[in-house]
């Protein structure tokens, strides 16, 4: 038999191979992830209510403008945006306390494999279970850590359900449970410095601190890039730890952005406004985070 | 290690200068090690509380429990009702154990219930001793609702994790070294998905999925077809976040020497037989690191879970949450729930820690 030459070259072979092993898993990919935003977009023009409300009215560029002219919706996105921008700049800074100083920390002692298990642990936990560890500890009457301090003598007790409370621990019990994360990320930045540049920094009589800002960190600013997009896009989109928070059920502290959308879109009656303002909100940011993502690996590449 | 070299550099040298120096590598030595032991403590902690938390009742949730609490007698003159309240018991079930035929008030105390049925103190006893500090425990696991969820977690984690991995070797191996300008439209392509929030992409695609379900016949009303199509949806949106894999295939893949590909082509092996019988055995380190970072990431996902699978046929942590707004005020079963929900996975990290370090530090050179 005589084989039909389908494909005039090689290269053309090639090619044509690649385009079938692609496309499963792009096809999932794309009918996953891109595709709904473009079903989607006809809803932001519209006031569908709920999933069910399947002819809705056109309505313009409403829903864009609402979080200006409604004022409880205005109030309630000011006010979970706000809760977001803390608790991502409080985490944002967990980052650094936890990841950056164990990693240096490793560095500087030498690599524990028994350590690196312990501080990778809480990953283990998923984020819903750190939520509720949040409770479990910092509860104003049940919480373990506030029992402790009330059997100390304390008389001012750290209270979850208080706005102050989520704000200052939950950015802590989240930098906790990511540490192990932050860390492999940041030894491994330190780990790619060239030995020589650090020998010769001690040869030469610098300090821990100039070796840390002349040296270490201008060659680790790749991991510092990684570090942050994570830090962002994770902080920006918390919701699993205000679920355990009660914030589906009445928890207005725990009231973060991505929990006022999915309170819009599934049960609040306020779909095409949801999707819209999501948009309104991640856009700007996953625009940041790309820029970033660039930015690293032109660094890395040269 | 840098700490090695310092110490051949000044071991050379003599003097009151270098004496200085060694003395505080020592102390930071000392302080580095005391800093490490209590770091492990403080985080060993909340998980050793969450454990203890798991067998104190909920009426002593207010006093401190640092080690297990001592087991409980009952009260003979508790009241039926509010016993079964506290352990969160089901009455037909507790009168069928117990062997009664009759009406049982709700208010009768536990020693009237032995009188009027002719059943002894200490069967009495025994049977409600038992759940003392173990309710939370024997709640969660005698029903059938607990193991259903955890073979449903299981199943969809395996077949999201072979079905990633087989999808990333492919695309993978299509996309090694990156040279041709469709190769790196992907490859970006693909590091987009790493930073999308879920929250932005969930309901857009929530209402396409609804569609695509409804034009299914039988997904309407519970049923096999409904559970297979609810759980395959779910695994296909674990499959397609291939961002990671493809990043971790991608470069292991490009590491390995053509000179491998072509020997197989001149043995007249085509594509297919090289990723089959040459490729897959080469890539065992890189298939367990996308494994080690992706499990934890698939048992601890909450959202698409929750949002796409019905109540009555969720995965684990869907579930547990689901006991907060049935047993609202019994922290002993809730918390009961979250320890069991990262029993598994904790035990599986300790068993294979070297390849989860391993894997994790592999992983953070991709980023």
């Amino acid at each position: 038999m005589v084989a039909i030459p389908l494909f005039r070259t090689l290269q053309q072979r090639r090619v044509a191979e690649d385009v079938v092993l692609l496309a499963p898993q792009l096809l999932l990919y794309v009918g996953l992830t891109l595709l709904p935003f473009l079903v989607a977009l006809p809803m932001l023009f519209t006031n569908q209510t709920n999933f069910q409300h399947t002819h809705p009215d056109y309505i313009g560029f409403e829903n864009f403008t609402r979080i200006f002219t409604d004022p409880i919706v205005s109030r309630e996105y000011v006010d979970a945006l706000r809760r977001t921008v803390v608790f991502t700049v409080l985490n944002y800074l967990m980052v650094y306390v936890f990841g950056l100083s164990l990693a240096l920390l490793i560095y500087e002692v030498g690599f524990q494999s028994a350590f690196f298990t312990v501080v990778y642990l809480p990953m283990m936990a998923s984020a819903l279970a750190v939520g509720w560890m949040a409770d479990m500890l910092f509860s104003q009457s049940t919480g373990t850590i506030n029992l402790i301090l009330k059997e100390l003598g304390f008389q001012r007790l750290v209270d979850i359900n208080q706005p102050s409370g989520v704000a200052i621990i939950l950015p802590i019990l989240t930098g906790w449970r990511w540490a192990g994360f932050n860390m492999a990320i940041f030894l491994s930045g330190l780990l790619s410095i060239p030995t020589e540049t650090i020998e010769a920094s001690i040869v030469d009589g610098a300090s821990y601190w100039q070796r840390l800002v002349k040296i270490y960190f201008p060659q680790m600013v790749p991991s510092f890039i990684i570090a942050t997009v994570f830090c962002l896009i994770g902080s920006f989109g918390i919701f699993d730890e205000a679920i355990a928070l009660g914030a589906l059920i009445g928890n207005q502290e725990a009231r973060f952005l991505a929990i006022l959308f999915f309170i819009y879109a599934f049960t609040g009656n306020k779909l095409a406004l949801s999707v819209t303002m999501a948009l309104q909100t991640f856009v700007p940011l996953v625009v940041v985070a790309v820029l970033l993502q660039r930015l690293q690996r032109r660094l890395e590449y040269h | 290690m840098p700490s090695g070299r310092t110490g051949r550099i000044t071991s050379d040298t003599r003097g009151g200068w270098t004496a200085s120096i060694s003395r505080r590598k020592l102390l930071f030595k000392i302080v580095a090690t005391w800093f490490m032991v209590i770091y492990s403590i403080a985080t060993i902690f909340p998980f050793y509380v969450l454990f203890i938390r798991t067998f104190v009742s909920t009426k002593e949730a207010s006093t401190l429990h640092l080690w297990l609490p001592p087991s409980q007698e009952i009260h003979l003159d508790a009241q039926i009702g509010n016993v079964a309240v506290f352990y969160n018991l089901d009455l037909r079930q507790v009168k069928k154990d117990l062997g009664i035929k009759g009406y049982v008030a709700p208010r009768d105390t536990l020693r009237d219930i032995a009188e009027k049925n002719n059943i002894s103190l200490d069967t009495i006893r025994d049977y409600f001793n038992r759940y003392g500090i173990f309710t939370g425990w024997i709640t969660l696991t005698s029903g059938s609702e607990f193991w259903s969820a955890l073979v449903r977690s299981l199943i969809i984690i395996a077949v999201s994790l072979v079905g990633i991995c087989f999808l990333s070797i492919l695309t993978g191996s299509a996309l090694a070294g990156l040279r041709r300008r469709y190769q790196t439209t992907i490859y970006n392509l693909y590091l987009l998905e790493m930073v999308i929030p879920p929250m932005l992409i969930v309901v857009p695609q929530f209402v396409m999925v609804q569609y695509l379900q409804g034009l299914l016949p039988g997904t309407d009303q519970p049923g096999l077809t409904r559970w297979v199509v609810q759980i395959l949806t779910v695994i296909l949106i674990f499959i397609k976040g291939g961002a990671f894999s493809t990043m971790v295939f991608t470069a292991a893949i490009g590491a390995i020497p053509r000179e491998i590909e072509e020997s197989s082509q001149i043995d007249g092996a085509n594509r297919w037989q090289y990723i089959r019988h040459i490729l897959m055995p080469l890539l065992k380190v890189p298939i367990a690191t996308v494994v080690v970072i992706l499990m934890p990431d698939f048992w601890n996902r909450f959202l698409e879970p929750y949002v796409y699978l019905d109540q009555a046929n969720t995965t684990v942590l869907p579930l547990i949450q689901g006991f907060a707004g049935k047993y609202s005020t019994n922290f002993q079963v809730i918390f009961t729930g979250v320890f069991i929900s990262l029993l598994p996975l904790v035990i599986v990290y300790l068993i294979f820690r070297r390849w989860f370090i391993r894997g994790v530090m592999a992983g953070a050179v991709k980023g």
